[in-house]
C-alpha cells in the first residue's frame, strides 16, 4: 500500500439525474414514486452488475443507519420512509438511490484515490439507465436537479481524507478556510452538517455548472494531492522533532483500545486514528495487517446495534464496542 | 439521576451551557438528548444560503407574479422558501429570477459537461462536431494535413446525421 492510499481513505462520485414528465420527490405521489422505482429497477436489472433493490419501508431504523454509516445511502434518502428505495451492486461499490432529493442518484465508491475510476463507472451506469429512461436535460443548464445548486453536471466528487498530523498541529482550520476559497466544500464524515470524527474529513466540489466532469475531478485531485503532501510533511516533522511524544501517544492509544472495557464512539474514533497514524509511520508494526478504517466503520453506533440481538442502551453499546476493538486488535 | 426533561429515564447526557458567563447544567436521557440535538443542528449550508439569496432576489424586485408552475403547482412563494424545484418544468417557470442567483452561487450559467445521448438529441452531435472542428483547425495550423483530412471526413459524416 503506498503512502497516498493511506491518507486518502475513499473516493466517491455522485450523479444527480431526474426523469422528464415526473414531478420531483417533494411534489410526488406514492404512485408516481413507485413508477419511478420500477422504471429504474427495470432499466438496470438485466445488467451483469447484479443490483439488489431495497425499499426504505422494509428497513428498520437501525438497518437504515447501518447503510448510512457504510455510505451506501444518504440520511435524506432514509427520511423518505414511504417512497425511497435504493439499488446496490453485488460488490457494494455502486448504489443508485431512488426518490432521494432527486429521482435518481448514482453513487460509485472506491478505496484510495480513484475519482477517475469512480467517474468512469458512474457514467457507464448513467448511460445504461439512459438507454431506458428519459432524462430531464436543458441545453443551457445541463442536467436538471431538484436543487439549483446541483444543476449542470449534477456531479459531486468527494474524497475522504485521514489527516491526524494536520489536525493534531491545529492546521486544519487554516487549510479548510483556504480550500473553501477555491470552490471546494468540506463536509462531515456523513455528509452535510455532520461533524468530523477520527480526524476524517470529506472534501468535494461545491459548483456543478460551467466545468466538465473531468475538469472538476482534476481540480479536486490537485487540491487533494497538496493536502496529502502537507500531511506527509507534518508526519515527517513529527518524526524529526517530536518522535518520543508521538510514539508515546500512539502506544497509549493502543494501550487503551486493547484494554478498555467500555468506550464511546468519539473516543474510539480518536484513538483508532492515532493507531492508524502509528501504523503508517511504521511505529506500530503490531497492527500492520489490520484494517483500521474498516474498524472505524464497524464501531459506529448503529452498526453495533444491528449486530446485537437485543435492544442496547448506551452503556451496553460502549461495552460491546470495547470488546469488538479488543478482539480485532488482539485477535 | 433522572432526566430533567421527561423525569422518567436515567440521565446519561450532561450538558453545560455558559451564556454571558452564567453557567447552567442540564441532565438528559438519551431520548430527550436526541430531541435537543436537533436544535444544535441548524447548519450553514450552501442550500440554506441559496434559499436566502433567492428570497432576497424575489423580494427586491417588488414583482409578484400571480401564477407559478403549471405542471406541478409550485408557487413563487413556495419556491423561494424551500429553494428547490417541484418538477423539471419549474426551471422554465422561474428562470428569469433564478438565473442571476444561480450564476452568483455557481459562478457560471452554462453547462459544458456531459450531454446525454437521448435527452441531448442533436445537441450532443452538434457539440461533438464543434469539438472536431476545433481539432481540425489546430491540425491545419500545425500542417498535419493527413490528420486534418481524417477529421474533415469525420465531421462530414456526423453532419449527415443532423
Amino acid at each position: 500500500m503506498d503512502k497516498e492510499h493511506e491518507i486518502v481513505v475513499t473516493s466517491r462520485i455522485r450523479l444527480a439525474r431526474n426523469l422528464k414528465n415526473y414531478k420531483f420527490p417533494v411534489k410526488m405521489t406514492g404512485e408516481e414514486s413507485n413508477e419511478i422505482i420500477d422504471a429504474v429497477n427495470n432499466a438496470i436489472k438485466d445488467k451483469d452488475l447484479n443490483f439488489k433493490l431495497t425499499y426504505m419501508r422494509d428497513l428498520t431504523d437501525v438497518e437504515k443507519f447501518v447503510f448510512i454509516e457504510k455510505h451506501f445511502i444518504s440520511p435524506a434518502l432514509s427520511e423518505n420512509k414511504n417512497n425511497g428505495a435504493f439499488l446496490l451492486s453485488a460488490d457494494d461499490k455502486i448504489s443508485i438511490m431512488i426518490n432521494e432529493e432527486d429521482h435518481i442518484r448514482i453513487q460509485t465508491l472506491g478505496y484510495g484515490m480513484c475519482l477517475n475510476e469512480c467517474w468512469e463507472q458512474a457514467t457507464k451506469v448513467d448511460d445504461m439507465l439512459e438507454e431506458h429512461l428519459d432524462y430531464a436535460f436543458d441545453k443551457e443548464l445541463g442536467y436538471i436537479a431538484s436543487c439549483p445548486t446541483n444543476i449542470g453536471t449534477g456531479m459531486r466528487a468527494s474524497v475522504m481524507l485521514h489527516l491526524p498530523a494536520l489536525s493534531m498541529t491545529n492546521q486544519m482550520d487554516r487549510i479548510l478556510f483556504g480550500i473553501s476559497q477555491l470552490g471546494i466544500a468540506v463536509r462531515g464524515v456523513y455528509g452535510e452538517g455532520t461533524k468530523s470524527m477520527g480526524h476524517l474529513f470529506q472534501i468535494s466540489n461545491q459548483g456543478t455548472l460551467g466545468a466538465t466532469e473531468e475538469t472538476l475531478i482534476e481540480k479536486i485531485s490537485q487540491i487533494v494531492m497538496q493536502i496529502v503532501q502537507k500531511e506527509q510533511i507534518t508526519r515527517e516533522q513529527f518524526r524529526k522533532n517530536n518522535f518520543d511524544d508521538i510514539e508515546d501517544q500512539i502506544h497509549r492509544a493502543y494501550g487503551i483500545l486493547t484494554n478498555a472495557r467500555s468506550i464511546c464512539s468519539d473516543e474510539a474514533m480518536k484513538l483508532l486514528s492515532y493507531v492508524k497514524l502509528g501504523k503508517e509511520m511504521g511505529i506500530m508494526s503490531k497492527v500492520d495487517n489490520k484494517n483500521l478504517y474498516g474498524l472505524m466503520v464497524e464501531v459506529q453506533p448503529n452498526n453495533i446495534l444491528s449486530n446485537a440481538n437485543e435492544q442496547l442502551n448506551l452503556k451496553e453499546r460502549d461495552k460491546i464496542r470495547a470488546e469488538i476493538i479488543r478482539n480485532k486488535l488482539l485477535g | 439521576m433522572l432526566c430533567n426533561e421527561c423525569g422518567k429515564n436515567e440521565a446519561t447526557v450532561h450538558l453545560t451551557h455558559i451564556i454571558n458567563g452564567k453557567k447552567s447544567e442540564n441532565h438528559l436521557c438519551e431520548e430527550c438528548a436526541k430531541k435537543n440535538q436537533q436544535m444544535f443542528n441548524s447548519t450553514f449550508t450552501i442550500e440554506n444560503v441559496f434559499s436566502e439569496m433567492l428570497n432576497n432576489a424575489f423580494n427586491k424586485s417588488g414583482y409578484t407574479p400571480t401564477k407559478g408552475c403549471t405542471t406541478c403547482g409550485m408557487t413563487y412563494d413556495q419556491f423561494r422558501k424551500i429553494g428547490k424545484f417541484g418538477c423539471p418544468d419549474c426551471i422554465e417557470t422561474f428562470k428569469t429570477k433564478l438565473m442571476p442567483v444561480v450564476k452568483s452561487i455557481q459562478g457560471y450559467d452554462v453547462h459544458v459537461g456531459k450531454i446525454p445521448k437521448r435527452a441531448g438529441g442533436n445537441y450532443k452531435l452538434k457539440k461533438d462536431i464543434e469539438k472536431l472542428k476545433d481539432e481540425l483547425k489546430l491540425m491545419v495550423e500545425q500542417e498535419e494535413y493527413e490528420k486534418a483530412a481524417e477529421l474533415r471526413d469525420k465531421i462530414r459524416n456526423l453532419e449527415k446525421g443532423i
